[in-house]
């Protein structure tokens, strides 16, 4: 699904990320954690294509594509789907005038049919209701006034709408109160399918005892430094970073 | 034949003659130079404007029986110049629908009588020399809705509008401007009596190398009065939005309340957005408020709508629209809000650099 090889990549001219890989197949779930810093988010907008983070050597391939040449849109088209580690507050676009807008974007660039107002919106209902988000929210416009739990919500909201094939989770859990997290772990299991594949970005074992992974891997200034699997959680949550960093460097 | 008209015209006449027509180097026409497009003589020779009106509950008659009140100088002459005159009264509840068809010089006066109610909409399609000037008197307690739609044009589009409220009067405007080679619309509003109101809101959305210029003058010179004024500008390519708003509080109008909000959006790095808010107060016990900002579209925002397959296109076109909602938002009338919202989605993707 998702090769990334010595992948090096630079913001505004900076190299951060510095010789990454990583590869996730179909049907799996991994986990990336990491110090503040280490270029976690860094990842995630590459993956999804951010003006400005340029990658300067190395390769990504999504379904055996050069993700590079893509746009943000043809990307999300093709099924990348992104949440935000800061969800962007958008005033004067409802949320929901921005979810039909994005859903018929996607499923225009591929050639399916558009939904109308209602199709939307029941869509829109099912999912919202799942993850508690409330109509009032659907409201109001994008983002803005929601509470930090409320945007992470929206985001996995999104996921579940768009049904997307490869979903990059950026530090949802953080901000996230007890129940708000068994809520978005629960929609993330939903989704999770042979034909899917989840990149979740954590500083928190705890997310990861509701969404299980198939591998972990610790980002430390720009590149994979360990792996392994479910366990490696329990280790860092447990140590830290600071022997594993210093192991590696 | 009315003598002191005559002599007020003549007067008119004379000063517009020693200003000359506006240009740049006046502080109030910074921005718009006219010198370029037209001189004196067009204007003191410009042809009638014509126009076709649909107007219901309002009483026609010749403005030539009133003293004239202007804006700004091109306002000051149409009051010396224009051969084409019309006065609308309305005693309870008028509707007024007025289209002006060819470039040309106009002169209006508009008197809503105590507790009366007016419906207007104006639309200025410009082409040559268009100056229109229009004198609005509100009595006290009436109530005026003032939309002026300024589509998109070729020449020197001129509107001038004093407006004088009194007592418990209330005036709201609601104008889009397209732009033209020179685009200008020039408020002066007196509140005159206790309690009088004036609300503005407007739009300009500019493609190419097209202008457009709102200029007000709110004038509080009563207690209690109250305006406020929100008006959003995108300009694109090279094209220049203008934005000049003084307000004055007089010495006594204690209790006022302005508040004043202008945005402008630029979209190329070669247009340019000038907003010139500006503030007098003379009495003690006031509230104002105001913001003028320029931007252009927030890098993050279309990151966003982007990676949620909104194509780049259409999200800058959404978050266009986002920037223009507040404005049209104030717009109370369904239809007229729709048809304003009409003409921004034509001019969009002339905006967005699409042909
Ligand atoms: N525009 C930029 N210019 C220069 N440096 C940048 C820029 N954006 C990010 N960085 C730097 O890149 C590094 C990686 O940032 P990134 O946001 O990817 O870290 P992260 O692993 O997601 O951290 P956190 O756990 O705090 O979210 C940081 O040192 C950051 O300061
Ligand atoms: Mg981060």
């Amino acid at each position: 699904m998702l090769e990334i090889k010595d992948l090096h990549a630079a913001v505004d001219g900076k190299e951060i990320l510095k010789g990454l890989s990583l590869t996730v197949n179909a049907g799996e779930v991994h986990a990336i954690m990491g110090p503040n810093g280490s270029g976690k988010s860094t990842l995630s907008y590459v993956l999804a294509g951010r003006a400005g983070y340029k990658i300067t050597s190395g390769s990504i391939r999504y379904r055996g594509e050069d993700l590079a040449a893509l746009a943000p849109e043809e990307r999300a088209a093709k099924g990348i789907f992104l949440a935000m580690q800061y969800p962007v507050e958008i005033p004067g676009v409802t949320t929901l005038t921005f979810l039909k807008t994005a859903l018929n974007a996607q499923r225009r660039a591929r050639g399916e049919s558009e939904l109308d107002a209602m199709g939307v919106l029941k869509r829109v209902r099912a999912r919202a209701s799942e993850l508690k988000v409330s109509e009032e929210m659907l409201k109001r416009a994008l983002n803005v006034g929601f509470s930090g739990g409320e945007k992470k919500r929206l985001e996995i909201l999104q996921m579940a709408l768009f049904e997307p094939r490869l979903a990059i989770l950026d530090e949802t859990d953080s901000g996230l109160d007890i129940d708000a997290l068994k809520l978005v772990a629960e929609g993330v299991n939903a989704l999770r399918a042979p034909e899917r594949a989840m990149l979740v970005i954590t500083h928190y074992q705890r997310l990861l005892q509701y969404i299980v992974p198939d591998r972990v891997h610790v980002l430390s200034a720009g590149r994979i430094v360990r792996e392994g699997g479910p366990e490696l959680a329990h280790e860092l949550e447990a140590k830290g970073y600071e022997d594993i960093v210093r192991s590696a460097a | 034949m009315n003598v002191a008209l005559d002599a007020r015209r003549l007067k008119a006449a004379e000063e517009f003659r020693a200003a000359g027509v506006p240009h740049r180097r006046m502080e109030a026409w910074k921005y718009s130079d006219l010198r370029p497009l037209i001189d004196a003589e067009q204007v003191a020779s410009a042809p009638a404007a014509q126009w076709s009106i649909e107007a219901e509950g309002v009483e026609l008659f010749d403005p030539a029986a009133g003293e004239g009140a202007f804006a700004g100088i091109m306002g000051e002459a149409s009051l010396a110049f224009a051969t084409a005159t019309l006065g609308l009264r309305v005693k309870a509840a008028g509707r007024v629908r007025i289209a002006f068809a060819t470039p040309g010089q106009a002169r209006l006066r508009i008197v809503l009588d105590d507790g009366a109610r007016l419906d207007y909409v104006e639309s200025a399609p410009g082409g040559g020399l268009q100056n229109i000037g229009t004198e609005i008197v509100l009595g006290r307690g009436a109530r005026m809705t003032h939309a002026r739609l300024a589509q998109r044009a070729g020449g020197a589009r001129i509107g001038d509008v004093s407006v004088t409220v009194a007592e418990g009067g209330c005036y709201r405007l609601h104008c889009a401007d397209f732009g033209s080679d020179l685009s200008r619309l020039e408020l002066d509003i007196k509140l005159r009596g206790i309690g009088a109101q004036a609300h503005l809101s407007g739009t300009s959305v500019l493609a190419q190398g097209l202008h457009a210029d709102v200029t007000t003058h709110v004038d509080h010179a009563a207690g209690d009065t109250c305006s406020t004024q929100l008006f959003k500008l995108v300009a694109a390519d090279k094209a220049r939005a203008v934005y000049q708003g003084r307000i004055t509080v007089r010495q006594g109008a204690d209790g006022s309340d302005s508040r004043q909000t202008a945005k402008g959006l630029l979209l190329a790095e070669r247009a340019e957005i000038d907003l010139k808010p500006e503030l007098e107060i003379f009495a003690d016990e006031v509230k104002c408020a105001h913001g003028a900002a320029v931007g252009d579209l927030d890098a993050d925002s279309l990151f966003y709508l982007r990676s949620r397959g909104i194509a780049d296109d259409e999200a800058r076109a959404l978050l266009i629209r986002a920037f223009l909602a507040e404005p049209l938002d104030e717009v109370e009338d369904e239809a007229m809000r729709a048809a304003l919202w009409a003409a921004i989605e034509d001019a969009l993707p002339g905006a967005m650099g699409q042909p």
